[in-house]
């Protein structure tokens, strides 16, 4: 498998977190909101575990706390953000943590449509034996009511406001009526059932949520990461597993982990400084775009290079992974490359390197 | 300067390593053996197994060290209700004759002052006159905030108003504050005030205080605090309390390593035992009968039997006194959680409503001097109830979980319903549906953080999580809505009779007004200066404080006050209740208003980096403010010395601007000019005429620097000159000035023409030629801008200007106009006073007022020798230009010439200083082209003679039929009349006048000949 669910992943930690949960579980939920804490983020010294159970998601602990309690009580959970802040990541592994299945996604795109949400027909089983229960394929919502666990829908606000406000009966009444049929044509949800829906928060104004959608989600904000330190775990956990899935073995030196992140945080505080949208990088400079370049400049490394990542590959990726308008994000990448790496660049080191390619790449791509 | 304190809240950096053992401790170490004997024991045996190094044993040594003194030791923490608690518990029960408290010894008579204020207010300590620290470090300022929920409230209350109770204040002086923090290496620079706070208990470095917070699944110190000791110590008894905090303290204390800046809490410890053997001496009290009030980190001191030597204070002047302080003040100071004072103030108010607890209060009057009988009963009683049992609590206290608050679902509820209406008052769709996800969400909260009863921050973060959505929609999200609820920021108050005098006066004067200054609302005060003139000294203090204190404590709305001006009426904005402290602190300066602004004033000229014009905007000030006087001739006095040594002319058109204006207002209210004005004339002429020929070629000089000196030398002309100055020196510097940018050598030939070195005619075919060379013509228009600069320094020029920019618009190509034109409008923009209404005249003069003359008119300066070929091509062209100056300047313009009745080209150019004065909304010579109504008209018309007389001699055309149909015509009679005002205005309000204008004897004999007439047009034209 290319890349297993967060279920199956984890497996072993959830079924021993399982197997020592002595809490009390809402509803049907396979562990108490604890230890899906402990499961999302790592265990300490202090929870008294036999074993350790790793960090998943990093960010600030009451965003999970908030977020459990939230699926523990009447409403769904809707994690807002900029992209690439771990949000889908978080829903992933809470699904996975309270029912063990977090594939019961459905994806929001502008095409989605109610029946994605509700339920369709199999029409040639309809032609054969007419609508009935087994002719009706349910929706991941659907089957997440019926069995009462977590229906996840990514990105909310690209579906449009018709398809969103199909949720809002199935938040607040939480049943499903099907007309088509006579007797069977209600599905209820089970106790356990709740939505995590993820929005983007750069899509704000494109199918903006009703109010009363907005009412029966609560919202947790998950901001992009600017503390260097949670950041560099988090590149660094994404990447082994990264370096994991693709069996390479590749250090990472640690001084070119620092100027990846470095170039990020100095780009960031240009981003916010500027004035404009031409002032600024079209990327949302999120923690998941430093692990695409990362993982881009090893993979480069490990097939055309010497298999050794090495400062000059990573400054080609990072610009070109950033650079997505041809004049702005270039000439934006060019004043830094000129203004902030150059000082730096002068003394020499992976600096030195950095600047070499980061100028070779945007020659490239001018 | 700003010397921070010793760590309030700093935590250490990385790199701290826990410090090895004091050499004193092992001296001085308990003897094992005592109470705490099984406890060492097992924390020897915890740390043998679990640890390196002996820390744990030494904690409990340090407990029952602190518990053997005999000097009763009361370990506080800062903002801590149940420090607040124990302490009125322990004071009611003990009694104490003597209290010895941790704040700085000389803030003492201070605290007298509390009785008169609401909390929470803050003692300050303030020096501006140093003397023995470093020069430039002031202003130095000690801030030590007093809240309510605090244990030192309690025990400052209830020593004031217990008779026969001492307080004795043990801490090291303000000063010595700053000068151990001189002492120190790693002072800190860029703080404005030094804060200290009683009981400060934090972690001493970062590593630990994260440690902490992770492990307590927290956010913040206080939330750590509050979950950890103080909802456990709550409804502790003395004892537990007491040997908790000091273990606390303790910890801290140890935790703490070499690697980081030195601090001073051990020679602190020093000072106050000293201090506290001194009074034990001195009084002979028994230290059973008294109290020891300090932070828990000072408990445990290994130092507190060594000598210390006490150092005197310098020589620097300290003033003391009461500012009023906030919640969210003291969390900004000390790097609190927000909210987190506000939350231990309402944990407080609670906890003596659960407990009945009674507290200590300050009552207003001080209580008699004889210890009362009831007292003494007490004080018996608690005799025979004994001190502290010295018991081992601690073993009990670590051992078993700490009993938690139940859950108070009443309060719980009434938080939510609270903040779910709060929240739709501040826009939030917020409904009933939510109160009962936020009590849910809340409780949830709680059970995953390990406790039954939600705590605030708990219930913050479930009404996060429910209410608050995409987008806030008001002012205040739900996190500040939640901080509202639960006690909100509150602010202190100095009461009355605590302020200083200066804050006293003020009040007292702005009594008149009937309004309560003191409420922190703002309050609208209207002044009718003529039907009550006893409002007067009123606003005169109101523009006092208005120059005095921060721009929104009082804001004029209608009024103002500038030279030789008066208001009838005025109305105001006060908001002096916000801004008690800035009046407090001004109390620190002087003893009334006027001294401190006396005071500023004479150190603002008397600075290193002062300036003329600085020194004339005090002048100024003095005169409108002060009164002038003797005050008004010293600083006059030092403005001559600080212009005779300036090196730069820089500042030369606000030194301009600001003379005239004193002229102007000396000429009109004394009977002479003072003998420094005069000194100040004669010393600018001499030091800009020697300045005029380098800054002619300076680059860094500007074009307006140079016309402003000219205009000095100019119109102050005729006054240097009787006053002894030699126009020689000018026409020499001159002669010898070079420039070399062309905007500068039209400035140069404007003078030249003032000086009659250079004829007008010759002007005129020095412009032509530039004109007619192709390669200069795209410099013209920087020649053009030094005529236009020319306008304030040599008026006369006006006619000429026009001339010129009218050529220049009808010949010059659009590629070297058009970019010239923002630079003109903006040039024209800044300098609108001075410099359009001399061209607006002018243009009012030349152009045709009607559109039916356009037609015939031809341009003045036709056939005077510039050639057939210019002339022919100038009519066109001047139609277009300014109509496309028109509409690059925009329709404000256009549509005002129209208004008024003006059309054709004159309606066009003046449309473009309407919409320049439209745009700055200082239209100085609007009247220039329209009928005026009223009493002008009136008066013209009635001695038309003359008025024709005046308008000839100065240089305006009369209108053919006369100024009574010049009146009394549809529009185009506004011509002349605006003219002839404009004219007269001019020659008036130019102060000096345009110094050699031909024909100013004549009118000079004219006014003398009709007096009335010309005192009435002075009238009029408000001259």
């Amino acid at each position: 498998m290319l890349r297993a669910p967060a279920e199956t992943k984890y497996a072993d930690e959830l079924d021993y977190l399982e197997s020592i949960d002595t809490g009390p579980k809402p509803f049907t939920w396979r562990l108490s909101p604890r230890m899906v804490r402990i499961f999302v983020l790592g265990s300490e010294r202090s929870d008294g575990l036999d074993r350790e159970i790793a960090q998943k998601w990093f960010g600030d602990r009451s965003f999970v706390e908030r977020s459990i309690v939230t699926l523990a009580s009447d409403r769904g959970l809707l994690l807002i953000g900029d992209p690439g802040t771990g949000k889908s990541w978080l829903a992933e592994l809470l699904a996975a943590a309270i029912c063990r299945n977090s594939t019961l996604v459905v994806q929001g795109t502008a095409g989605t449509t109610e029946d994605h949400i509700k339920y369709s027909w199999n029409v040639s089983m309809v032609i054969a034996k007419g609508q009935s229960r087994q002719s009706m394929i349910p929706s991941p919502i659907m089957t997440a009511m019926e069995q009462g666990m977590i229906g996840r829908f990514e990105e909310l606000t690209r579906s449009t406001s018709d398809v969103q406000d199909a949720l809002i009966s199935i938040l607040s009444e939480k049943y499903v009526s099907i007309p088509e049929l006579d007797d069977d044509n209600i599905v209820f949800a089970q106790p356990g059932f709740s939505i995590i829906a993820t929005a983007n928060s750069r899509d704000r104004g494109v199918n903006d949520l009703s109010s009363a959608l907005k009412r029966r989600f609560n919202f947790v904000r998950i901001p992009v990461v600017t503390n260097k330190k949670s950041e560099a775990e988090i590149v660094r956990f994404r990447t082994a597993e990264l370096l994991r899935r693709h069996q390479i073995e590749l250090e990472l030196p640690p001084t070119l982990l620092d100027i990846l992140l470095q170039s990020f945080a100095d780009l960031r505080a240009a981003s916010d400084a500027a004035a404009g949208d031409d002032d600024r990088l079209e990327s949302a400079l999120s923690t998941a775009e430093q692990i695409g370049v990362l993982e881009d400049a090893i993979l480069h490394s490990h097939f055309f290079g010497d298999r050794t990542l090495r400062a000059q590959t990573l400054a080609g990726s990072l610009v070109g992974s950033l650079a997505r308008r041809s004049p702005e994000d270039l000439a934006i990448l060019n004043k830094y490359w000129h203004g902030v790496v150059e000082p730096r660049g002068r003394e020499g080191g992976d600096w030195g390197d950095f600047l070499d390619g980061g100028r070779q790449a945007i020659s490239t791509l001018s | 300067m700003t010397v921070p304190l010793p760590a309030p809240h700093r935590p250490r950096q990385e790199g701290d390593h826990p410090v090895p053992p004091h050499p004193a401790e092992h001296a001085g170490e308990a003897t094992p053996g005592g109470t705490f004997t099984p406890l060492r024991d097992q924390l020897a045996g915890a740390a043998a197994a679990f640890a390196s190094g002996g820390l744990l044993p030494k904690l409990v040594d340090d407990v029952e060290r602190a518990m053997a003194v005999e000097l009763e030791i009361f370990p506080v923490c800062h903002h801590s209700p149940a420090s607040a608690l124990a302490m009125a518990r322990r004071l009611r029960a003990k009694q104490p004759k003597v209290i010895y408290l941790e704040l700085c010894e000389d803030l003492r008579p201070v605290l007298e002052e509390l009785r008169n204020c609401k909390l929470p207010v803050a003692l300050q300590a303030f020096a501006t006159q140093l003397d023995g620290f470093p020069p430039g470090s002031g202003p130095l300022s000690v801030i030590a905030p007093i809240t309510e929920a605090s244990a030192e409230y309690q025990a400052i209350s209830y020593a004031l108003d217990t008779p026969g109770v001492e307080l004795v204040l043990v801490d090291r002086s303000s000063d010595h504050v700053f000068q151990w923090e001189q002492a120190r290496a790693d002072a800190r620079s860029g703080q404005t005030d030094v804060g200290i706070e009683i009981g400060d208990l934090r972690p001493r470095f970062a590593e630990l205080e994260e440690h902490l917070l992770h492990h307590g699944k927290v956010r913040h110190w206080s939330e750590w605090w509050d979950q950890y000791v103080e909802q456990p110590l709550s409804g502790a008894d003395y004892d537990t309390y007491r040997q908790v905090m000091v273990l606390i303290g303790s910890l801290f204390r140890r935790l703490r390593g070499p690697g980081g800046p030195p601090t001073d809490d051990e020679d602190r410890e020093r000072y106050m035992w000293t201090r506290m053997r001194e009074h034990l001496r001195d009084t002979g009290t028994d230290p059973a009968d008294c109290l020891y009030v300090c932070g828990a980190f000072h408990a445990a001191s290994p130092v507190m039997d060594e000598p210390y030597e006490i150092t005197g204070r310098t020589a620097t002047r300290w003033l003391y006194g009461l500012i009023p302080s906030s919640h969210s003040a003291i969390e900004r100071q000390f790097g609190l959680a927000g909210g987190s004072v506000s939350i231990a103030a309402a944990t407080w108010a609670k906890a003596l409503r659960r407990g009945g607890v009674k507290p200590y209060r300050l009552s207003t009057k001080p209580p008699a001097a004889t210890p009362a009988a009831p007292a003494k009963i007490k004080a018996a009683k608690a005799a025979a109830t004994g001190g502290p049992a010295n018991a081992d609590m601690l073993t009990g206290f670590l051992a078993s979980p700490p009993a938690l608050d139940e859950l108070d679902e009443a309060e719980l509820l009434g938080w939510c319903v609270d903040l779910v209406r709060l929240a739709r008052r501040n826009g939030y769709l917020a409904s009933t549906a939510d109160a009962i996800a936020v009590y849910e969400t809340s409780i949830l909260l709680a059970g995953m953080r390990n406790r039954v009863r939600p705590t605030p921050y708990d219930f913050q973060d479930a009404a996060v999580t429910c209410i608050e959505k995409d987008v806030v929609p008001g002012r205040r999200d739900v996190r500040r809505l939640c901080e509202i609820l639960l006690g909100g920021d509150r602010f202190g108050q100095v009461g009355y009779h605590s302020l200083p005098p200066l804050a006293q006066d003020v009040f007292d004067r702005l009594e008149p007004l009937g309004l309560d200054l003191s409420k922190r609302t703002i309050h609208r005060a209207l002044l009718d200066l003529n039907a009550d003139p006893q409002l007067v000294p009123v606003s005169h203090l109101l523009w006092l404080l208005r120059r005095l204190l921060p721009a929104d404590a009082a804001r004029p709305i209608m009024g103002s006050r500038r030279l030789g001006e008066r208001s009838h009426q005025e109305s105001w904005d006060l908001a002096l209740g916000r801004h008690q402290r800035e009046i407090i602190e001004l109390g620190y300066e002087a003893v009334t208003v006027e001294q401190v602004l006396e005071q500023r004033l004479r150190k603002s000229v008397s600075a290193p980096d002062a300036t003329a014009a600085r020194a004339l905007e005090a002048v100024e000030d003095a005169i409108l403010f002060l009164g002038g006087g003797r005050l008004a001739q010293e600083l006059g006095a030092r403005a001559v010395e600080l212009l005779a040594a300036e090196r730069t002319v820089d500042e030369a058109p606000d030194v301009l601007r600001r003379i005239r204006r004193l002229l102007a207002f000396y000429r009109s209210n004394e009977p002479a000019l003072p003998e420094w004005c005069e000194r100040f004339v004669t010393a600018g002429y001499a030091h800009y005429c020697t300045l005029l020929p380098t800054a002619f070629v300076a680059d860094d000089t500007g074009l307006r620097q140079v016309a402003a000196m000219l205009g000095f030398l100019f119109t102050m002309e005729n006054l240097a000159l009787s006053l002894g100055c030699d126009r020689a020196q000018l026409e020499l510097a001159v002669k010898q000035s070079h420039p070399e940018s062309p905007a500068k050598v039209a400035l140069l030939w404007a003078a030249q023409t003032q000086l009659g070195i250079l004829d007008r005619q010759e002007l005129r075919r020095r412009c032509d030629e530039l004109l007619a060379h192709p390669l200069v013509v795209p410099t013209f228009p920087q020649y053009l801008s030094g005529f236009v600069q020319a306008l304030d320094p040599v008026p006369s020029l006006g006619p000429f200007v026009v001339e010129v920019i009218s050529k220049a618009f009808a010949r010059l190509p659009d590629d070297v106009l058009l970019p010239w034109l923002p630079k003109l409008i903006t040039t024209l923009r800044d300098q609108a006073g001075e410099l359009l209404p001399v061209l607006i005249r002018e243009a009012g003069r030349v152009f045709p007022g009607r559109l039916a003359t356009l037609d015939q008119w031809t341009p003045p300066w036709h056939g005077q020798g510039t050639g057939p070929g210019a002339g022919a091509g100038s009519g066109a062209g001047l139609g277009a230009g300014p109509g496309a100056l028109v509409g690059a300047s925009g329709q404000g313009g256009a549509g005002s010439a129209g208004a008024h009745g003006v059309g054709g080209p004159a309606g066009a150019m003046a449309g473009v200083g309407g919409a320049m004065a439209a745009a700055d909304g200082a239209m100085a010579g609007v009247g220039m082209a329209v009928p005026v109504p009223g009493p002008v008209n009136g008066l013209l018309a009635a001695h038309p003679a003359t008025a024709d007389a005046v308008a000839a001699l100065l240089g305006a055309e009369a209108p053919a039929s006369g100024w009574e149909q010049g009146l009394r015509g549809p529009g185009g009679g506004g011509d002349g009349t605006g003219l002839t005002i404009g004219a007269v205005n001019a020659e008036s309000a130019g102060g000096a006048g345009a110094g050699g204008s031909p024909g100013s004897g004549a009118a000079a004999a004219l006014v003398a000949e009709h007096p009335r007439t010309a005192e009435a047009v002075a009238d009029l034209v408000g001259a």
